[in-house]
């Protein structure tokens, strides 16, 4: 049997689990709920905003929309890519990848180290290569995080259409593109998610490490936009423009800027460095874990 | 090596300062039932985590089926393992348990039911297929986990502590499960209760802090072929009168090399020459002497025991 065949069988376990397993369920409706809710405060949003600029239609709203973004960025090109883009789909791409790393976590802390403790791992171990094992794990988290997202995704659509902010051919093309960046970033939480799930025995230690790796991450990103905000304070519009502060590329969220960008050789960029650092991070957990005493 | 199911060279584990096998070397013949015995902390569960791929040894080689235990592409389906304290997935159902394990086994698709309905008859479960295994019993559960190490008929069982926390029923069904196994594949039995052992096992090693004390065939290490033993009712003592002991005569009788009385335990050893005889006429020769003498018996043993033996090594 091929390493494709076993991680094939594995993910296919880890997602009917991930979905009927009670923690899939609760986190299932509980991401639901709240993205019914965020969605209609996006559009509350939208609305509100869309009164105070005094749009009379929505042509008039995306040309206000993109003098706005060119007047921050300096970027003209990203200004017209995105002014087109219903705001609440954005905010709401912002909004799912935000809470991505803490879905990942919820989900993921004890996607190993639960195997491991109860040591239910060792039926698993004598019928597939550790490494296979791994990577079933990872794939199956990273994938059920994405069928999360996407069903977040959909609730956007439906209300942004709904609404009549967007059509149904704005929101199918922005919809799916946002999906995939969020799917793209999950898979660098997840791979961390998964390494630190195989490196313990005890869910508690994995699920504090998780998010103690996660919260460092994202002090790395909030430090770099921070000092990016200042530089544009000191040296004026379109120095945000520029691209990301060098700590900033420890952290996967930040990326999401590049993947939306209209340039297709920097979305190519992120999703090569985001997809490698995952492939690479779970490499090195599988070849960690093949080593170590089960 | 052909005939040789698993072989451990000199094998060590340490864990930090703390040394659990030392130097274990053993050769488990195929087709057989062999057992590993010992006391608690003997090293016993080191040593089949080993076998199963879950250790690696700090130093020497282990072979199962002339492979190294983590060759699981090859060893699949070849190789079923009943780990002591491992637990079933509790949100999974009995029927998807074991179908994902029988397709791991590469059970063809068309099989794959019909394998693991054969297996689950075999444990008593054929209703149990779409319990959560979160609600089964420990004596279900462990039946589910003796249905996976058996699923697909493979070459080499390892079983670690098979009937350790059954009730007395459940754990004699359990071992007339594995004895109705036993001379379709080698069986390896880690465990405590030693007359389990004895009753499943051919031949068995005696592991103490680490090292084998003794290994062979469970005749030799029970003496089973050199001696027997006879419990005398309470009461009884060496003499020549009716209903007392004739050490002496019984001394004289053909094949018997000596005789000892132990009159704490009411019990006569009685050691005969392994060559020139076998434990039943001896049984036969001793006990006839005995009656006419009318002495009152409460049993008879082949052998030592292998309770005894582990206590005289361990």
């Amino acid at each position: 049997m091929s390493p494709t065949t076993e991680i094939r069988i594995l993910v296919g376990r880890e997602l009917r689990r991930g979905v009927r397993s009670t923690k899939g369920i609760a986190i299932g409706v509980l991401t639901l709920l709240g993205a019914f809710v965020a969605a209609l405060a996006c559009v509350q949003i939208e609305r509100t905003d869309r009164l105070a600029a005094e749009a009379t239609s929505t042509a008039t709203y995306v040309e206000l929309k993109r003098a706005a973004i060119e007047h921050a960025t300096g970027d003209a090109a990203l200004a017209a890519y995105i002014a087109s883009v219903p705001s609440s789909l954005l905010v709401f791409l912002k909004i799912t990848v935000w809470f991505l790393p803490l879905l990942v976590a919820l989900l993921g802390f004890d996607a190993v180290t639960g195997d491991l403790q109860n040591r239910g791992v060792r039926f698993w171990t004598v019928r597939v290569r550790r490494s296979s094992y791994l990577v079933g794990k990872f794939l199956g988290l990273w994938w059920l995080v994405s069928l999360v997202t996407f069903v977040i995704d959909l609730v956007a659509d439906v209300v942004a259409i709904t609404r009549g902010y967007a059509t149904f051919a704005e929101a199918l093309g922005w919809g799916l593109r946002f999906w995939l960046v969020a799917v793209v970033i999950a898979a660098a939480w997840a791979s961390i998610a998964t390494f630190v799930s195989a490196s313990y025995r005890t869910p508690m230690l994995s699920l504090l490490t998780t998010f103690a790796v996660f919260f460092v991450l994202w002090l790395f990103g909030l430090g770099g936009f921070l000092a990016r905000v200042r530089d544009t304070v000191a040296g004026g519009v379109g120095t945000m423009a520029r691209g990301m502060i060098w700590y900033e590329y420890l952290y996967p969220n930040a990326y999401d800027t590049m993947l939306v960008s209209p340039s297709g050789e920097r979305a190519a960029i992120a999703v090569a460095i985001l997809l490698g650092f995952s492939a690479a991070l779970t490499a090195a957990g599988a070849v960690l874990f093949a080593r170590r005493d089960l | 090596m052909k005939d040789v199911a698993c072989r451990l060279e000199r094998v060590t584990k340490r864990f930090g300062p703390k040394t659990a096998v030392d130097g274990v070397t053993l050769s488990i013949a195929k087709g057989s039932a062999y057992g590993l015995i010992g006391p608690n902390g003997a090293g016993k569960t080191t040593t089949f985590s080993m076998l199963a791929g879950y250790l690696r040894p700090t130093e020497g080689a282990v072979e199962v089926l002339g492979l190294k235990p983590d060759a699981v592409d090859r060893l699949r389906a070849r190789l079923g393992v009943l780990p002591q304290d491992a637990l079933l997935p509790a949100s999974e159902s009995v029927g998807d348990f074991l179908v994902h394990m029988a397709r791991l086994q590469n059970i063809p698709q068309l099989k794959v039911r019909e394998s693991v309905e054969l297996a689950l008859e075999e444990v008593d479960g054929k209703g149990w297929w779409s319990q959560r295994c979160g609600s089964l019993s420990h004596g279900m559960a462990k039946r589910i986990a003796l249905a996976q190490a058996f699923l697909g008929e493979p070459e080499l069982v390892l079983l670690d502590e098979p009937t350790a926390g059954l009730d007395p029923k459940v754990a004699f069904e359990t071992r007339q499960l594995i004895l109705a196994k036993k001379g379709r594949c080698t069986i390896v039995v880690s465990s405590h209760n030693l007359q389990e052992l004895e009753e499943i096992c051919d031949a068995a090693a005696i592991l103490d802090r680490g090292r084998v004390v003794a290994s062979g065939s469970m005749t030799d290490l029970t003496a089973a072929n050199e001696e027997v033993r006879i419990k005398v009712a309470p009461g009884t003592s060496r003499g020549s009168q009716q209903g007392q002991v004739p050490v002496h005569k019984l001394r004289e009788l053909p094949l018997i090399k000596s005789v000892d009385l132990d009159e704490e335990r009411l019990e006569i050893v009685v050691y005969f020459e392994r060559k020139s005889a076998d434990a039943e006429t001896v049984i036969g020769l001793v006990l006839w002497e005995l009656l006419t003498n009318k002495v009152r018996i409460s049993g008879v043993s082949k052998g030592r025991g292998l309770e005894q033996r582990m206590m005289d090594l361990t």
